[in-house]
């Protein structure tokens, strides 16, 4: 089996997503044969619990549930529904975590089998959480309806471990939306668009709070369980060679196939069917990289360009105009515009 | 496109077919067939048009209007001008002796069909006012149908931030309220999303009826309801507030199956609007004092 899953490969169950997604537009009088065109997926299949999806797949469905479900609300009630949903193995082991760095922890071995689709990255800094966000398999078109999903599914249960709301702070890099309503209603009010980072903040209080339901041993016999099940491949193919890049900067595209079995024709092609290239992941990488010290951390020209191995500064100032866009102090300087209060 | 009402019109539907089949049968019985060389194509285009768009008109009108009055005499005037219509186009391919009875019979039901359409037209009028009528407080000055939010079949958020900005310029003392069920998640949980968009439409129709004639009630988002007070002094908002909340304390929903009663309170924000206030900012302005009060209860 591969460490890693593409997005043509059939990993993973769908009774969970695609079954709620199923529901809620039926809910919605769209019509069912209309949802599932051109998919792949077979609602009798579905209904027997039997069935393996790809990840592409399950977007083609969000695809059409985008275009056929009146109203705004469809990932956003999706993302509720998601956790704890039909209370599969994979939801009970959660269910049971410590606290929400147990919770992450155990998300990550599972999140194959519950939603595939994004990779998290967790920073601490001044008492302050950090998850930055990225694509972990190619969503193409449906990245939006994938974050809204993630982070409505991220309040809704941790509200539920928890027990009370966590104050999430939400930067989204696409533009304020006309349903704001919507955002309002699921996320809170802590909300910034057009921002550089896709990335959620709260205080580092919550990672580790207890959740009133933990317990080691109920957690201990779902983890069992399910490693005594059918494994599936633990992460997405963008996030594998994400995290490959992270671990070494200077891999390049022959080392990344070696890596990964596979030959350097392949991974080119690979790449492009997840819509993206190697040196755009690079340059994805870097620029998250030297976004999180300059705004986060709030490092000057010289350490950022130390910590990120430029051997001086006007070469990291030309990169840095490459990946985002604009200069350093250009870009400190529009973000000390952006009001923090909200 | 949806056509649950068809079967109500199978009767409907017979007189169509045979009120057609007549004129083609009349046609065809009292003349004889034209040559080729006869036939002028640009006539047949323009009449079979006519004939081929008043089918489709009543094909509208049968997956439209349910059965009554007014859909029997619209489909009443617009058979009569069909028969005109394919007679009409019959012509060009039949040949008829000339001054014969049919041709004299042929120009007849148009103008009597033309009539009754007519008077038709202006029952669906009255219709028409009966059900605005009906329709006051979730509407207000226009109509827009793909605003209309599924589940509820209130308004949504997009038709209130336009009327919200009509009312802001027309309307003295506007007041803005806001309603947000307490619990909904923890009820949507239990008894699972279909009973709770049951409950938000169930809901809607009680907000509905203790509201004034002149006001409207919109779904913001979720559980979030907004009612516009035009020219409403801040006292009289807050009473008909407690009105509400207080109907919706005593309003027993029963669930699904269990038939059990669930019980809700209602959280609100009241915002008067002044002169110099923007749509967006008002709406902050109220999302702000909802998590205020929630806080503070």
């Amino acid at each position: 089996m591969k460490a890693y899953a593409t997005l043509e490969d059939k990993y993973f169950p769908a009774q969970q997503l695609a079954a709620s997604l199923i529901d809620l537009a039926a809910n919605r009088g769209v019509d069912r044969n209309k949802l599932l065109r051109g998919t792949g997926i077979f609602y009798e299949d579905i209904r027997a619990g039997t069935v393996l999806l790809s990840a592409a797949q399950m977007l083609r469905l969000m695809a059409n549930a985008r275009q056929l479900m009146p109203g705004k609300d469809a990932a956003f009630q999706l993302g509720r529904r998601l956790f704890p949903g039909s209370y599969s193995q994979a939801a009970n082991l959660l269910l049971h975590s410590q606290n929400l760095r147990d919770a992450f922890r155990l998300f990550s071995l599972v999140k194959m089998q519950l939603f595939p689709f994004v990779q998290a990255r967790l920073f601490n800094h001044e008492q302050q959480c950090f998850l930055l966000l990225d694509d972990a398999i190619g969503c193409g078109n449906e990245f939006q309806f994938v974050i809204e999903t993630y982070c409505a599914a991220l309040v809704s249960a941790s509200r539920l471990l928890l027990g009370q709301r966590i104050p999430f702070c939400f930067d989204f890099p696409f533009p304020r939306p006309r349903y704001i309503q919507e955002f309002e209603e699921n996320l809170g009010y802590r909300l910034r668009f057009s921002q550089p980072l896709l990335c959620i903040r709260f205080d580092q209080e919550y990672w580790l709070k207890t959740f009133p339901q933990a317990s080691q041993t109920l957690k201990w016999h779902a983890l069992e369980q399910l490693y005594s099940t059918a494994r599936s491949p633990r992460l997405g193919f963008l996030e594998v060679i994400r995290q490959t890049l992270l671990h070494n900067k200077s891999t390049n595209l022959q080392d990344m196939a070696d890596t990964l079995a596979i030959s350097a024709a392949t991974l080119k092609r690979r790449l492009k069917q997840h819509g993206t290239s190697f040196m755009q992941l690079q340059d994805d990488v870097n620029r998250q990289q030297a976004l999180y010290l300059l705004h986060v951390k709030g490092l000057n020209n010289e350490d950022i360009a130390a910590q990120m191995a430029f051997n001086d500064i006007p070469n990291f100032r030309r990169a840095f105009k490459r990946w985002t866009g604009s200069t350093p102090s250009q870009a400190r300087l529009s973000w000390k515009l952006i009001d923090f209060s909200g | 496109m949806n056509y649950s009402l068809l079967p109500f019109h199978s009767k409907r539907i017979g007189l169509v077919l045979c009120i057609a089949l007549s004129a083609i049968l009349l046609s065809v019985s009292q003349g004889e067939l034209k040559t080729w060389q006869e036939i002028s194509w640009l006539d047949i285009i323009g009449e079979g048009g006519v004939a081929v768009l008043t089918l489709v008109w009543l094909f509208f009108l049968f997956v439209s209007r349910p059965p009554g009055r007014v859909t029997d005499m619209l489909v009443l005037g617009l058979s009569c001008f069909m028969f005109s219509a394919l007679l009409d186009l019959l012509d060009e391919f039949i040949r008829q002796s000339s001054g014969h009875w049919l041709s004299v019979v042929e120009s007849i039901p148009a103008p009597f069909g033309m009539i009754m359409m007519t008077w038709a037209l202006y029952q669906w009028h009255q219709e028409q006012l009966t059900l605005n009528e009906q329709l006051r407080r979730r509407e207000a000055q226009s109509r827009q149908h793909h605003q209309v939010d599924w589940v509820t079949r209130l308004y949504d958020a997009d038709y209130l931030r336009e009327n919200l900005a009509k009312q802001l310029q027309a309307s003295h003392s506007l007041s803005v309220l806001m309603l947000d069920i307490d619990n909904f998640d923890q009820f949507n949980r239990r008894y699972g999303s279909q009973e709770g968009d049951r409950l938000l439409r169930e809901m809607s129709e009680l907000i509905l009826m203790n509201i004034r004639q002149s006001d409207l009630v919109c779904r913001y988002a979720g559980d979030r309801f907004i009612i516009l007070l035009p020219d409403t002094p801040r006292a009289t908002a807050i009473t008909l507030s407690a009105q509400i909340k207080e109907s919706i304390r005593h309003f027993a929903f029963k669930t699904f199956g269990t038939g059990e009663a669930v019980f809700h309170t209602l959280s609100s924000a009241l915002v008067s609007a002044v002169n110099t206030d923007q749509v967006e900012p008002l709406l902050q302005r109220l999302n702000r004092q909802l998590e205020l009060s929630r806080q503070g209860s």
